[in-house]
């Protein structure tokens, strides 16, 4: 059962790799990075590694959240 | 791997009673009125310029953009499933922090989870239905919401409206 | 489970549904859903094997995580399309 589950969540992250390096907006290549984050923490939570998990889903939004601050400049 | 057919038609099951509880809260909380955050006006807008209902768009935004019912629902869900009632209630706080960190002023998330987290331990405590359940049909039942046809879902949303409005 | 297997379907279907739609705040909406699908999967993972409270927060810190950053994303199109 947990390797259908990482075959699907694999699935989940190239194509969401795939997303991010083909498409031109700004916008939706920030959408591939988040889906393919999405893809990637239930990988670290079959393992075992909970607080690691939770520093990713943590980490990663805010990484693009300042992104976003410092490309476009104004408040969000 | 065989496909239990009983347990289908129980997940069924539990995606309406989800279905009715995150759609009955985030109308009763006035969600279609208008778009909390910009983000969930800019959402709105492009659905009702693709021909779905202006309403319906911003509360299809306002789902994606803060934390509602739906999302109330969902981790009250997990948090009975994982721990019983304490757990249900504990993901009703984590649900309100979120709420807050989010600028979203409004309770339609924390009162989504209390009541789910209230409903769905009643349930699996007086009936065969098991908590798990209610995490699939909440994720079938948003399925339906955010994932089938935004057009269409908005018109029957904002049809819903209409009659609360 | 089978309940897992849904929610990983799910997900699946989304990130489908992402590749082939064109107009970004769309994708946005599609992400929310993914969001709840992998919510599901984490909680059908992690289970009873750590702390209780843990894993209801593991999911909880995601799942909030991941609908402040399309809060951002969208707060800043509509900037963009404000601007224009």
């Amino acid at each position: 059962m947990t390797t259908y589950l990482m075959i699907l969540m694999a699935l989940v992250a190239v194509l969401g790799a795939g997303i991010a390096l083909l498409s031109k907006n700004a916008f939706n290549k920030l959408i591939g990075v988040a889906v393919i984050a999405s893809g990637t923490i239930p990988f670290i939570a079959i393992a075992g590694y909970l607080d690691v998990a939770v520093a990713v889903a943590l980490l990663l939004p805010l990484t693009t959240i300042m992104i976003l601050k410092i490309t476009v400049g104004d408040d969000v | 791997m065989p496909v239990p057919i009983s347990e289908i038609v129980q997940i069924l099951v539990a995606a309406l009673i989800c279905w009715i509880i995150f759609i009955l809260v985030d109308l009763i909380f006035a969600l279609p009125r208008k778009g909390g955050v910009s983000g969930a006006t800019a959402i709105g807008t492009n659905i009702e310029l693709a021909g779905g209902n202006l309403h319906g768009g911003l509360m299809m935004g306002n789902i994606v953009c803060s934390p509602d019912a739906s999302a109330g629902t969902l981790l009250a869900a997990c948090g009975v499933y994982i721990a019983g009632l304490p757990g249900g209630l504990f993901a009703t706080v984590l649900v309100y922090v979120g709420n807050r960190i989010c600028h979203d002023k409004g309770y339609a998330g924390t009162t989504g989870a209390f009541f789910a987290t209230i409903l769905i331990t009643a349930i699996t405590s007086w009936t065969v239905l098991g908590p798990e359940l209610f995490i699939a049909g909440m994720v079938l039942a948003i399925t339906t919401i955010q994932g089938i046809s935004h057009v269409h879902a908005s018109r029957l949303l904002g049809k819903l409206w209409g009659w609360r409005s | 489970m089978i309940v897992s297997l849904i929610c990983a379907l799910v997900a699946v279907f989304a990130t489908l549904r992402i590749v082939f739609e064109k107009s970004t705040e769309r994708k946005l909406v599609y992400l929310n859903l993914l969001n709840f699908a992998i919510t599901g999967v984490i909680v059908f993972v992690v289970g009873t094997m750590v702390d209780p409270w843990l894993a209801i927060a593991a999911a909880a810190a995601y799942f909030v995580g991941a609908t402040l950053e399309s809060n951002a994303i969208a707060s800043t199109l509509a900037q963009k399309e404000g601007r224009q």
